[in-house]
């Protein structure tokens, strides 16, 4: 085969461009870190990376809706339990002060506190998570529970309740639904507006006999208010358990998707950098080669 | 029959013979980084000899012809070749920028936006009522639209921009063409007589046809004339003789898009687009009309069933005021896909709410965030459809690297094999340089001696 100048100076530089365009890519991995620059880079691998990413932006959504379920969570089972305290304290001194031998004064006295603990729990039950009234179904912008000057208590929201998604067509609900809580609204509920409202009604009963009578009846529907508040409560529970098991599902699945995430897109910096050095030993060698062969011509050595 | 004058004839047939190939060795060492040329090599051989009673004596020596040293067969590869590479480096070329287009890799693209616009429902939901979160959802909406009809847009862009390289490159074809005719009638000129051999207009001639096939994929041969013939497509003409056929660029008449014509004998126009396979011209067109607009329309599908999906689910639900019946997105489609204009004025308007459902009720929210999951594309969801877009992009921009390089890589072996035919090799030169010179020095000193005996001839008379 002929060789000529041109053919030798070509190879060198194909080759050339070749050895450049391999180092070029090396060192953009090392310095993005990343092995998919481009969607070109791995076609198959940017798919499963941009699949990956879906699922961590889904999964933090989630993870953040659980959050805030539990925090939700936990706030209702703090104001049940505070609500729960009153209403036993308001049992309390039903049963103290439903003898007939106690003075006028004295229910008058007992009438006060009742009234005071009638509010505590209407505020309790007009409580606000992160701005918005848990209590009134999704009536959640104005106060779901109000009272006339009579104590007699109305409910103003409606029977929604609290669903927070915690996966994919998965939801946990929150029963929103005052009612169901304070009032009557199941079968056997009890209505604790009402009963406290008996309660100091029998209290300020000026025939004492009457007045005992009314507040002897009082006690039972209090304790099973008490029994409905707890009911209520062990209801949050296992939602709260499930919320927690979810979620703990997400943050170790977050990391596996990561990992998924991390062995598609990024870069084997050490291999790349090892694979850089020995293009670029490559690069010098072939230099090294070109300028001694490219160089000498006949013309050197006439005369 | 011989005598002195016979000689000095010897003697000036040699100095002229060696004097011409240094002239053509002297031209091969000029033109050794010309495109296109072949090397050249003086034919020589002896003048007819005359008889004599000793036998036939030799008269000098005499050139024959200048010829260019290649390999005929070589040419017709080399063009077709050229003309697939042409087609893989302008569809890799056209490819690389839809690529940037959507660039997911820094994690703001489509896949971004979607992400953000279901997570902005999922907030609604948990807290329907809440103006910030509606503010963020008509925010997360819009950049989604934008996304789509950016991308969109710029498709369409590489689109029109791929119509501007075809005007360029026809005009490009329309030159070579007529350099090809002019040249064709320069060679007949010269090889008319029969013996010459127009090398260098042959050099210039094949490389106008290299040039072209990197453009078009053409047919060519050589009619008894030598004249070049080359046609394009099912056997349209583009150069005939001293004749070239100019192409033209002319918008279609119903997408506006550049279509390539080709002049009809009856003086009117005949589209050639879908005849041209390779060259560069093919690429674009290829890649134009197959691939670019293959993805606009999966974008424009995307679009169409986002707005579709998410409208029917908005519109059945209700705002925070109770408003019902308004759509989310407004629009047809990628182009024009937009939040609509009575959400952006007010974004309490988002129905986040069954119909008939207080403000506090997130229920449709609910529905139009499962859409995430749900299979609307023909089976696949959403963001799947987009990622696959990306990823099909991805593979196609993979498709034409991997392809152009193997075309360079097999272009480049044929002009080794080429260069190593015709090319001119310096060290070579130079030693026939020498040759030639030693050559033509000792013809030199024949002549000087044929002289001397001349004088010593006619000396004899005194």
């Amino acid at each position: 085969m002929r060789i000529t100048q041109n053919m030798m100076a070509g190879v060198f530089m194909r080759n050339m461009h070749k050895q450049t365009a391999a180092m070029l890519q090396r060192q953009e991995q090392v310095a993005s870190q990343k092995r998919i620059n481009r969607p070109s880079d791995d076609p198959i691998g940017i798919g499963r990376v941009l699949t990956g990413r879906s699922l961590l932006a889904a999964i933090d959504q989630y993870a953040e809706n659980i959050a805030q379920g539990k925090t939700r969570i936990e706030t209702t089972d703090q104001t049940l339990t505070m609500a729960g305290d009153l209403v036993r304290q308001a049992r309390r001194i039903a049963e103290e002060k439903s003898g007939e031998e106690i003075s006028a004064a004295e229910r008058e006295l007992a009438a006060g506190h009742i009234k005071e603990i009638y509010d505590q729990v209407m505020q309790l039950a007009n409580s606000q998570h992160a701005g918005r009234y848990m209590f009134g179904g999704h009536e959640v912008d104005r106060p779901p529970f109000t009272r006339d000057d009579d104590y007699t208590a109305s409910y103003n929201g409606d029977a929604g309740s609290f669903r927070i998604p915690i996966a994919e067509q998965v939801e946990v609900g929150i029963d929103a639904d005052g009612r169901n809580f304070f009032m009557d609204a199941t079968a056997g509920g009890v209505d604790i507006f009402a009963e406290l409202k008996n309660l100091i009604d029998g209290l300020e009963e000026t025939d004492l006999a009457v007045g005992s009578a009314a507040i002897r009846a009082a006690v039972d529907p209090l304790q099973n208010a008490e029994v409905q508040i707890r009911n209520k409560r062990s209801e949050l529970a296992p939602k709260l358990y499930r919320m927690q098991a979810t979620g703990e599902h997400w943050a170790n699945f977050k990391v596996r998707v990561q990992d998924a995430i991390g062995r598609d897109e990024d870069a084997d910096v050490v291999r790349a950098a090892l694979e850089l050095t020995q293009l670029k030993t490559a690069y010098e060698t072939s230099m090294a080669a070109a300028a001694k062969i490219i160089q000498p011509s006949l013309a050197d050595f006439l005369r | 029959m011989t005598h002195l004058f016979g000689l000095l004839q010897i003697g000036t047939s040699a100095l002229l013979s060696q004097q011409r190939a240094v002239n053509v060795t002297g031209h091969n060492i000029a033109n050794v980084n010309t495109p296109g040329y072949s090397r050249q090599r003086v034919g020589m051989e002896t003048t007819t000899p005359a008889e004599s009673p000793v036998g036939t004596i030799g008269f000098g020596v005499r050139t024959t012809i200048v010829e260019r040293v290649y390999d005929r067969f070589l040419g017709v590869q080399l063009n077709q070749e050229n003309a697939n590479l042409g087609r893989w480096e302008a569809q890799q070329g056209t490819l690389d920028r839809v690529e940037v287009v959507f660039d997911e890799t820094s994690g703001y693209g489509l896949n971004q936006a979607l992400s953000e616009f279901w997570s902005g429902w999922q907030d609604l939901a948990m807290n329907p009522s809440g103006g910030v979160e509606r503010a963020v959802l008509a925010g997360a909406g819009q950049n989604l639209a934008d996304t789509i009809r950016r991308e969109y847009a710029d498709l369409e862009r590489i689109r029109t921009d791929t119509d501007a390289s075809l005007a360029a490159g026809v005009a490009e074809i329309n030159r070579l063409t007529a350099s090809i005719a002019d040249l064709n009638q320069k060679i007949l000129r010269i090889e008319a007589g029969g013996t010459d051999i127009a090398n260098d207009y042959r050099d210039r001639r094949d490389l106008a046809l290299k040039e072209l096939s990197a453009l078009i994929d053409i047919q060519s041969f050589e009619d008894s004339a030598g004249r070049a013939v080359v046609s394009v497509g099912s056997g349209r003409t583009l150069v005939e003789s001293g004749n070239h056929y100019e192409l033209a660029v002319r918008p279609n008449a119903t997408t506006g898009r550049a279509e390539l014509m080709w002049p009809d004998v009856g003086g009117g126009w005949t589209d050639i687009s879908g005849e041209v396979r390779a060259g560069k011209i093919g690429g674009w067109l290829d890649v134009r009309d197959g691939k670019i607009a293959d993805y606009m329309s999966q974008l424009d599908e995307l679009a169409r069933n986002l707005i579709s999906e998410v409208n029917a689910l908005h519109a059945a639900g209700a705002g925070a005021e109770g408003t019902t019946g308004i759509d989310f997105f407004s629009g047809s489609g990628a182009a024009d896909m937009a939040v609509d204009a009575a959400i952006l004025a007010d974004v309490n308007t988002i129905a986040a709410a069954a119909a008939g459902a207080p403000a506090g009720d997130g229920s449709n929210a609910l529905l139009i965030a499962g859409l995430q999951t749900a299979a609307t594309m023909s089976g696949v969801s959403f963001e799947a459809a987009a990622n696959a877009l990306v990823s099909g992009v991805g593979n196609d921009v993979r498709e034409a690297k991997a392809y152009a390089g193997h075309q360079s890589d097999m272009l480049a072996y044929l002009e080794n094999y080429r260069e190593s035919v015709s090319g001119v090799s310096l060290d070579e030169e130079m030693v026939n340089l020498i040759k030639y010179q030693a050559a033509y020095n000792a013809a030199a000193k024949m002549i000087t001696m044929a002289q001397d005996m001349l004088d010593s001839l006619l000396n004899m008379k005194r």
